[in-house]
């Protein structure tokens, strides 16, 4: 099989419906290769929740949505048990958990309850509902938005609770080339209306999961990776610096990466590409730092030496 | 309160334990009452630690704080003096950890702790209690550490390792500033010891004084001759001349009881080779000092008396080190004026009127002055006179009477006393002479030990021609006295140290009891002389034999350049700290390459990859290019791919060879 043809060719496939954002596309598909869940964050309107559809869909993915709203309960999500008066006895009636790829949508609507309810799914595989565990479907992914925590009427995550999501992506405006082409087709009211085509499946996305565990990666790259770590834990800039299970987790997106990219080694072009989805929701700036977590990524990229002098 | 503000539970625990280690030595100096404090303190703070109790209020700590200043006062007499102001700053030391709140608290009490541990030093400056100090800083100074580890919650033992290295490591610089630092003078005087009691012989005589001096077995000085020890019968320590005997006791003739033209010591004519030595007292609180016979000082500050003895102008509060030259020999005032032979031969009208007219008798049978000395020592010895540590009570009037003819037991006193009266009565000039008398010679320094029970009283009679001569009635009594000193003396009787049932002294006879104290007495006379006693003179001449002549250059010069000489192997190990590992060589060969680039103008950014690096180059010089890329690409593979195979690196190193940009192939 070849991975990079298969993978260019559901990029381009997601790319139908999310016109110029293919690194964000790329990268949302590295954090489910990766076995990880996705915190997709930006303003409304900018095409979150397409993107989370386009993705359920070329992974051929059986998927949910749920719209996470403030009097959502834990029940709403997990499933709840109900009196069946012909038989006499409860019967489980699960919840939209037990699906492949749950879409969360607006996840910081709700209460903490309700979003501890669903970590807890994320971090375990299985949920606990009246004494009972059951095994969630594998693959089991959540891809979950959320507004910016400025916005009113939000619960925000706290730090301990984004570091459950591997990568936390922000999709930004289109570039005015993409946004033009947006216009036109719906001004010519010719959008292709046809289902995205499932272009991975089951066995190929196993394969994808399974290579990346055989990549290798150098003494010289995991130098750099911890010097990016010490870095960012001795540096005035960071009041908290990444964590192993993020360094972990960096390696993790990165040997991944290499695979999408048909390598067999790690090189810090891999580790460059994916430190800013995977690093800046865990890093918190220090009291007197001006920048936001993607400004903090950046100066770690541009302060660490690739090459150790 | 803000995190960063807390006291860790390993910083408290420690703060708690140094309280209580420097609380340790000053506890025989102060109230019983004040370490109950620290208990009560100490308590309160670890209850308010589990969250049982609360802090104290506003009130609370005012009545502790009025009930402190009371204690003291009730305690001591005074608020002022040495010892209660110590004992008021440790009890403030401990009520201030019931308020121990956030970490400037903590830092007021660990900087407090500092101070409180050398509080100790005004009082003793033992070997012993210099090592139990630096202790104490290790504590305190893990304290201080502990505060900075946030993180650790728990109490942690291994806080304490890495404060006695930082300790360690200050120790380099503690002896450049201790040999080197200019010795100021003191900017404030310590209050004086007005509690603690004065040591050693004092100014006057009674009898039964010194056979209560005799009971205690604490160095009185130590002495370090220059060549030979003189035999232990001849080592005659002059401390203090009794010329005055004034209802039943004897004592020194003050400045002011000398008329002005006495007060000049008479020319000696010295006679023989004299004696150098130094003296290492321990404190008296007193002034006198003690020297061999016919001494001269070496050192201002201390002068000579009309009556031959030493005495410093300043108290002895600390060990006191002092250069004497000797010369046994000495004839002393061969001359005696008129005065001074009326005041050594003045006796109390009607006291001891027996003794004085046994003495009277003796003399008319005598027929020489040097006879009748012998025939009253003769008295001494013939008649049954027992010496003694334990000696009757004696009447203040008519006590020589008594001690004559009746209970003939008495103490060195006694015979010094007795024997002084009969003298006078006989019309020759006498005096007792106080002081110490022979000596332990340790082995291991050649020092002579002279211990508190080697106290002892003599007479001196002036004999025309030959001036003043020492005569110890003593001797007569007790031979064994003079040789072989109190132990011996009084060894049937086993009075010996009687009080002090634990003094190693006691165990003498007890080989490797008597090695350990020997040797730790030599230690202590070494600690002495080069710590203790290393003042400004003594560093004056240390320099001046290390770098010659002296000039303010050259002092700062030594200050700075000794200084550099320890902190530079600090600067340097903590410089190269900071490369964590050396460079792999392929890594070293490839950065060569990115400086050669840098130079000609093209500098690889910090965060650039090998790649991305190789792809600006190609784009801002295509010239280079191909053989850039190549080597990047080899050198790429090398570092991150598996398995390196020889023949890339071979590649690398050929691409190596061949890349060599020069700013002329620019365009």
């Amino acid at each position: 099989m070849q991975i990079q043809a298969v993978i260019d060719a559901a990029v381009a496939e997601v790319g139908r419906v999310l016109l110029g954002k293919e690194a964000q596309i790329r990268l949302a598909l590295c954090c489910l290769f990766a076995r990880g869940h996705l915190l997709i964050e930006d303003l409304p309107g900018m095409g979150k929740t397409t993107l989370s559809h386009a993705l359920a869909d070329v992974l051929g993915l059986s998927w949910k949505r749920v719209q996470f709203t403030s009097d959502l309960l834990p029940a709403d999500i997990l499933g709840v048990s109900v009196y069946e008066s012909n038989d006499g006895s409860f019967s489980f009636h699960p919840g939209p958990i037990f699906t492949q790829l749950l879409l969360a949508d607006e996840i910081n609507r709700t209460t903490p309850r309700t979003q501890s309810a669903l970590l807890e799914a994320m971090g375990e595989g299985q949920v606990t509902v009246e004494g009972e565990t059951r095994q969630l479907p594998d693959p089991f992914f959540v891809v979950a938005t959320q507004n910016p925590i400025h916005q009113s009427g939000t619960y925000p995550l706290p730090e301990s609770q984004l570091d459950r999501f591997l990568m936390r992506l922000e999709l930004g405006y289109p570039h005015a080339k993409a946004e033009r082409e947006m216009f036109q087709r719906q001004h010519a009211n010719s959008v292709d209306r046809t289902p995205l085509r499932c272009c991975i499946d089951r066995e190929q996305l196993d394969t994808i999961r399974q290579a990346g565990a055989a990549v290798h990666a150098s003494d010289n790259l995991l130098d750099y990776l911890q010097r990016l770590v010490a870095y960012t834990r001795e540096s005035p800039e960071f009041a908290v610096g990444l964590s192993p299970r993020g360094a972990l987790a960096l390696l993790d997106c990165a040997r991944t990466w290499a695979v999408m990219h048909n390598r067999g080694h790690v090189v810090p072009e891999d580790l460059q590409m994916v430190l800013p989805s995977v690093a800046s929701h865990r890093l918190v700036p220090a009291g007197d730092y001006a920048g936001d977590g993607a400004a903090l990524v950046a100066l770690l990229q541009r302060n660490v030496d690739v090459i150790r002098a | 309160m803000k995190m960063l503000q807390q006291v860790p539970r390993n910083a408290l625990a420690w703060i708690i334990i140094s309280m209580f280690t420097l609380l340790a030595p000053h506890a025989g100096r102060i109230p019983v009452w004040i370490m109950l404090i620290y208990l009560f303190a100490a308590l309160w703070r670890i209850q308010v630690y589990r969250g049982h109790w609360s802090f104290p209020g506003r009130w609370v700590k005012l009545v502790m704080i009025v009930s402190g200043f009371a204690g003291i006062y009730l305690s001591f007499g005074s608020l002022i003096g040495l010892e209660p102001t110590v004992a008021l700053l440790l009890t403030a030391f401990a009520l201030k950890l019931i308020e121990l709140v956030s970490r400037k608290d903590a830092y007021v009490l660990i900087f407090l702790g500092y101070f409180v541990c050398i509080t100790e030093f005004l009082f003793t400056q033992d070997l012993l209690m210099v090592l139990y100090s630096l202790l104490n800083v290790i504590i305190v100074t893990t304290a201080l550490v502990a505060l900075h580890q946030p993180g650790e919650h728990r109490f942690n033992r291994k806080t304490m390792r890495l404060a006695g290295v930082m300790v360690l490591q200050a120790m380099p610089l503690m002896l450049v500033l201790f040999f080197l630092f200019p010795r100021i003078g003191p900017l404030w005087t310590v209050p004086v010891k007005s509690h603690t009691a004065k040591t050693g012989m004092s100014d006057f005589m009674k009898p039964g004084d010194i056979s209560k001096l005799s009971q205690s077995a604490d160095v009185a000085f130590r002495v370090q001759f220059e060549g030979e020890i003189p035999v232990k019968s001849q080592l005659y320590w002059r401390g203090l001349v009794f010329s005055k005997l004034e209802e039943g006791a004897w004592s020194n003739l003050g400045y002011f009881d000398v008329p002005a033209k006495e007060r000049r010591q008479q020319e000696v004519v010295t006679k023989g080779e004299p004696l150098n030595y130094s003296i290492i007292m321990e404190p008296t609180q007193q002034n006198w000092l003690f020297g061999l016979r016919y001494a001269t000082p070496d050192r201002p500050g201390i002068l000579a008396a009309p009556d031959f003895r030493l005495y410093s102008l300043v108290m002895i509060e600390d060990e006191f080190q002092y250069q004497v030259r000797s010369w046994p020999q000495a004839q002393l005032e061969t001359e005696l004026s008129d005065w001074r032979r009326e005041v050594e031969l003045r006796l109390p009208d009607n006291d001891n009127q027996r003794t004085r007219q046994f003495a009277s008798t003796l003399r008319a049978q005598a027929g020489s002055d040097e006879a009748f000395v012998d025939a009253v020592l003769q008295h001494f010895n013939r008649e049954p006179f027992v010496y003694t540590l334990q000696p009757p009570l004696l009447p203040d009037v008519d006590g020589m009477d008594v001690f004559m003819f009746d209970s003939r037991r008495g103490f060195c006193e006694h015979y010094a006393y007795a024997f002084t009266v009969m003298m006078r009565a006989a019309g020759i000039p006498a005096r007792v002479v106080a002081g110490y008398q022979g000596g332990e010679i340790n082995p291991v320094n050649k020092t002579v030990i002279v211990h508190q029970f080697d106290a002892h009283a003599w007479a001196e009679v002036w004999l025309p021609e030959e001036g003043w001569v020492r005569v110890d009635p003593t001797a007569s009594v007790a031979p064994q006295r003079i040789e072989m000193g109190l132990e011996e003396a009084v060894a049937a009787e086993g009075t010996f140290l009687s009080d002090s049932p634990l003094s190693p002294l006691r165990y003498r006879s007890i080989r490797w009891i008597n090695q350990l104290r020997l040797r730790y007495d030599a230690l202590t006379y070494q600690w002495q002389s080069w710590v203790v006693g290393f003042d400004g003179q003594v560093q004056f001449q240390l320099l001046r034999d290390v770098f010659g002549e002296i000039s303010a250059g050259r002092f700062a010069a030594a200050l700075i350049g000794t200084w550099a000489l320890v902190l530079l192997p600090v600067a340097i190990s903590l410089l190269r700290r900071r490369e964590i590992r050396p460079q792999r060589p392929l890594d070293r060969e490839y950065l060569k390459v990115c400086e050669r680039l840098a130079n000609l103008g093209y500098p690889r950014q910090a965060g650039e990859s090998a790649a991305d690096y190789a792809a600006r180059i190609s784009r801002e010089c295509p010239d280079w290019a191909e053989s850039f890329n190549r080597l990047t690409g080899l050198y790429t593979e090398l570092a991150y791919q598996t398995p390196v195979s020889a023949a890339s690196e071979q590649q690398f190193h050929q691409a190596l060879r061949q890349f060599r940009p020069r700013k002329g192939r620019e365009r």
